[in-house]
């Protein structure tokens, strides 16, 4: 043994000995811990989930080269199993693409845009019937600054140059996005010479270059409706807003549109690692024999990982929820807003949520952020929504409750190092993780993907020649939005189609033109939930009460199926069962 | 571009009568439909019981509504269905600030204020967006149902979770069912109806739960739904939590207490695949917001005189969009009195008394009196806050009592309405005009 590895072991086993004199603390012989090459791996058994976040943070270590493994078995309680879809066909057996990438979230939508710039087979496998149907399409929609973050982690670094790319990626797949910039505010003047030295270190330091702090005045001018107790802010014009699922959706097009292949309702079960390497992929519609895996599975990355034989990190979910006020609410907040009061608050892992004006004018407010073991478990409970009101009531007291026309909550793919894992797999060769992506993943994903693009090129050159992808076409054309043209360009698109004159949803002004698009729409999902999030019918006052019957007509006539089979979001989730006379009871 | 004297915006039994009665006073009449057929929400309203008061007859909703469009078409009112209002605006420059103060010297030289004010309607349909002209504009949008979301019920996101009116539409209009085992939430007079509807078509519903602790129908509904089929109502209760992934599977119900907030411990779990909502009607009024109008947070309709007309001039408003009444009789005299007043709107400026209540009622209309010309009779509405025994109405002048009547019983769902010559009382700007509700607790 050389000196230096020695020293590293030496240091290792007294790194170890120290944690577990730690752990044995609290958790007494529950608890243990074991340094190995590439992972600290945490094992026993505890019956509550809290202890056992607890017990793995405890063992996160700053060598950012080793991440925390959690082995510790919950007792009392059974962890679900990962919902899988019940539908099982042979549609992909046999399948050879040079990558699969697994999961259609935003870093997997982004990275099939991305590779679809090449000549290569790409098939991209969703477990679920539509794309960002989980964390991708429950989060706020905030393209972040990175003020909150220091230098140092994968999280800031992407999250600087994702910001920049934010105007280009937009126009490019046609996504609406307002910079509408960031107020974080403080009641307390002594704050003022702290927070100074704060956005200065972030602007010379981390490179976050255009923050600054406002004044009250210009606060006031700015945000009229935020309490007027706040004496300044931190200012960040970078910050703005996207429809998550409304980027992801436009990626994963654009990347169908340039050749990509995605696979809905197509879950990943296991996989056969031979030599280091995936040679097997077994999904419910078959077997995929893919050259280079991507895992970009979200809060199931880690399963994907053990699969793979390849786990060296741990996904902790955690859930936040959001909730969505009324257009009329729209004058609380013209940009996004949330209050600081250093003393009072708690350290949690999350920004704290704030008071966002989306690009289609609701305001949101949230989210929290709660620890679960359930990586599914999106039902919302009272408790989040009055936790999140009367947090941001101190931002905005005429935030009300009255306003909610609805509420949603996602769950986030947070690592017990709280920093994403972009990396080559440590002992299977074959796979790339795009894993522990929590906010802001959404602001780096462009600039993650570019990454992610760049290494798979790499890998696959040196087995075969990769080329260019001639006809590649950046540009997604979308759906056109008849609500937002002059009443001249409306007349015209009209004329053309008299469809686009026939409102559906009246709360949203949805015509049936755009519905029909959005059945026509490359990655098509004509079901009630996926054209509610392509074209917003149903997102309205009304909650799509008007609309539902007659958006379950339009699908039904389009896909020449009976009304009853038409769905929610899969088939399981069906609105009616079958005609009034004939309907078996 | 085309101009009409009145436009009615809603084919509904509210704008439907509005038309008719505008049109017979001589007026020059558009109405205008979002949906693809005249009728409104009675359309799907299949069962019977409605024009006991106008026709002294048990009608369907259908019925009803087509002695009015039959009399609406033998009339030639211009009229446009699957026509969606994008905008109104107001011309004639007619400048407000933020107190509502008039800015005349924008007004001396414009010739449109002088002769009135005027609106421009832009409209968008299958031959593309177009505007229309008119002196005043008729608001018949009717009501829309409260979601679950506005009720706090919380879990998961399944399939299965309806409004009784999309239940309703579902059933009715598109021929499919919905469910096979339901809980109904909310004893409103819709959820009622559909309790009935629904057990027709063979499903079953578990029982109609009502958070308050009075049910929200009709007393003959609760009879003619209910009683007759053995549906149990469960006053006090409400559901707390939804169940299962994709399909609704069970709901988690709760009693509650006074305030109506879930009592810890009374949680029940029942099985259903569907939970049907009839938890509250709010006036639909997007369109009289966005001209400004006044809104009464008691009736969530904008605040209206004695002619239904808002704060706006020239903007009437008629039917449920005006406050959510309980018999479609009084949608259709609320338009029949708006189209008619509409019909002879001539600009003036115009003072009010405002009439002042307490705390016993739910709401009263109209909110405020104009002052001046206009012989005749003024209909007032108002529902009492809770069931009242032996109570008495009383609007006073001044202090001074001017009009008393009893009611034996007043409750909540069941809208009451009298009439009164106000004119009589030369009112000046000045007057106090108060109503008074007392009663004993029953």
């Amino acid at each position: 043994m050389y000196d230096s590895e020695r020293s590293e072991w030496m240091s290792r086993i007294n790194a170890e000995r120290h944690l577990n004199k730690k752990l044995r603390k609290v958790f007494s012989e529950n608890v243990r811990v074991q340094i190995e090459n590439d992972c600290i791996r945490v094992s026993g058994s505890l019956n509550n989930w809290d202890d056992i976040i607890k017990a793995c943070r405890m063992c996160v270590s700053k060598d950012k080269r080793l991440h925390v493994v959690n082995d510790i078995e919950l007792t009392g309680r059974t962890i679900p199993a990962m919902r899988t879809p019940k539908e099982e066909t042979k549609e992909l057996e046999g399948v050879r693409p040079d990558v699969l990438i697994i999961g259609g979230g935003i870093s997997g939508a982004s990275i099939a845009r991305e590779l679809s710039k090449w000549k290569l087979n790409i098939l991209l496998v969703e477990k679920e019937p539509d794309v960002a149907f989980q964390t991708s399409g429950r989060n706020d929609g905030e393209v972040h600054p990175g003020i909150d973050l220091n230098k140092g982690s994968l999280k800031q670094h992407y999250v600087l140059t994702g910001n920049q790319m934010f105007d280009r990626i937009c126009e490019e797949l046609a996504v609406p996005f307002k910079r509408k910039g960031q107020y974080v505010c403080f009641e307390s003047r002594y704050l003022y010479p702290l927070i100074a030295v704060y956005a200065w270190q972030r602007k010379h330091i981390c490179g976050v270059t255009d923050t600054r702090i406002v004044g009250r005045k210009e606060l006031r001018k700015r945000e009229p409706k935020l309490n007027d107790s706040f004496a300044f802010a931190l200012y960040n014009p970078s910050a703005g807003c996207v429809s998550p699922y409304g980027l992801t959706i436009a990626y994963a097009e654009n990347a169908v549109e340039n050749g990509a292949r995605v696979s809905l309702n197509t879950a990943v079960l296991d996989m056969d690692v031979k030599d280091g390497k995936i040679v097997v992929v077994r999904t419910n519609k078959g077997r995929i024999y893919p050259k280079i895996v991507i895992n970009a599975a979200g809060t199931f990355a880690e399963d994907i990982a053990a699969m793979a034989k390849d786990r060296f990190y741990s996904i902790h979910p955690r859930k936040g929820t959001i909730s969505i006020l009324d257009k009329k609410a729209a004058h609380l907040v013209n940009s996004i807003a949330s209050a600081m009061f250093l003393l009072k608050q708690k350290k949690t892992n999350t920004k704290g949520g704030g008071i966002l004006k989306t690009v289609d004018d609701n305001i949101l407010v949230g989210p929290n952020a709660i620890e679960t073991y359930e990586k599914e478990d999106f039902a919302t409970d009272r408790g989040s929504i009055d936790e999140m009101f009367c947090k941001h009531k101190s931002t905005a007291k005429e935030l009300s409750e009255k306003d909610i026309i609805t509420y949603f909550t996602g769950v986030r793919a947070a690592t017990f190092e709280e920093d994403f894992i972009i990396e080559k797999g440590r002992r299977t060769e074959n796979i790339i993780h795009c894993a522990g992506i929590q906010s802001p993943g959404l602001t780096t994903a462009p600039a993650i993907a570019l990454d992610i693009e760049k290494m798979v090129i790499e890998e696959l050159s040196s087995i075969q020649e990769v080329t260019r992808n001639v006809s590649y076409n950046p540009r997604r054309e979308g759906i056109p939005v008849l609500r937002e043209m002059t009443d001249a360009k409306r007349t015209e698109m009209i004329e053309k189609n008299p469809d686009y004159g026939v409102i559906i949803c009246r709360c949203e002004e949805i015509s049936k033109g755009e519905i029909i698009d959005a059945l026509n729409s490359p990655i098509p999902v004509p079901t009630v939930d996926g054209i509610k999030k392509r074209v917003r019918p149903g997102m309205g006052r009304c909650q799509g009460g008007f609309c539902m019957p007659l958006i379950s007509q339009i699908i039904s006539e389009h896909e020449d199926i009976p009304m009853h089979k038409v769905y929610k979001t899969n088939a399981e989730s069906y609105i009616t069962l079958g005609e009034v006379k004939e309907a078996s009871l | 571009m085309i101009s009409y004297d009145v436009i009615v915006i809603g084919g509904g039994p509210a704008g439907l009568a509005a038309a008719i009665s505008a049109e017979s006073e001589g007026a020059k009449v558009l109405l205008i439909e979002r949906e693809a057929k005249l009728g409104g929400i009675l359309k799907q309203c299949i069962h019977d019981g409605f024009g006991l008061i106008r026709f002294k007859e048990k009608l369907s909703g259908p019925e009803y509504a087509q002695r009015f469009i039959d009399e609406f078409h033998k009339r030639g009112i211009d009229y446009c269905v699957l026509t969606y209002v994008i905008g109104i605006e107001k011309l004639g420059h007619k400048i407000q600030d933020e107190t509502e103060q008039r800015i005349e010297h924008k007004l001396e030289h414009d010739t449109e204020y002088k002769s009135g004010h005027q609106y421009e309607v832009r409209v968008v349909n299958k031959k593309g967006v177009a505007a229309y002209i008119t002196k005043t504009i008729v608001l018949a949008t009717g009501c829309r149902e409260r979601t679950s979301k506005q009720i706090n019920i919380h879990g998961t996101r399944p399939s299965g979770v309806f409004s009784a009116g999309t239940a309703q539409a579902y059933i009715n209009i598109l021929g499919q069912k919905p469910t096979k085992k339901c809980v109904i939430l909310g004893s409103g007079d819709i959820g009622l109806i559909m309790a009935r509807r629904i057990t027709l078509e063979g499903g079953k519903v578990c029982g109609v739960y009502e958070a308050k602790d009075s049910p929200s129908g009709l007393t003959r509904n609760i009879m003619q739904c209910l009683d007759d089929y053995d549906i149990p109502l469960h006053l006090s209760h409400t559901v707390t939590r939804l169940y299962g992934h994709d399909r609704l599977e069970a709901v988690e119900i709760m009693k509650v207490d006074e305030r109506m907030d879930p009592i810890p411990g009374t949680e029940e779990i029942v099985e259903c695949d569907a939970l049907i909502l009839s938890v509250g009607l709010i006036p639909e009024n997007e369109l009289a917001e966005s001209l400004h109008t006044d809104i009464d947070p008691r009736t969530k309709g904008p605040v209206c005189d004695q002619e239904f007309m808002t704060n706006q001039p020239g903007v009437f408003i008629c039917g449920n969009a005006l406050h959510v009444n309980d018999l479609v009789d009084y949608v259709s005299e609320s338009g029949e009195l708006a189209g008619r007043a509409a019909a002879h709107y001539r600009y003036q400026d115009k003072e009010y008394v405002s009439i002042g209540i307490d705390k016993e009622f739910l709401y009263y209309l109209p909110q405020r009196i104009h002052i001046g010309d206009g012989k005749g009779e003024t209909i007032f509405y108002f529902r009492s806050s809770r069931v009242l025994k032996n109570a008495d109405i009383t609007l006073a002048l001044n202090g001074k009592e001017i009009l008393k009547k009893k009611y034996r019983f007043l409750k909540p769902p069941e809208m009451e309405s009298f009439k009164l010559d106000i004119s009589q009382f030369n009112l000046r700007r000045d007057d106090r005009l108060t109503a008074t509700l007392k009663g004993e607790n029953p």
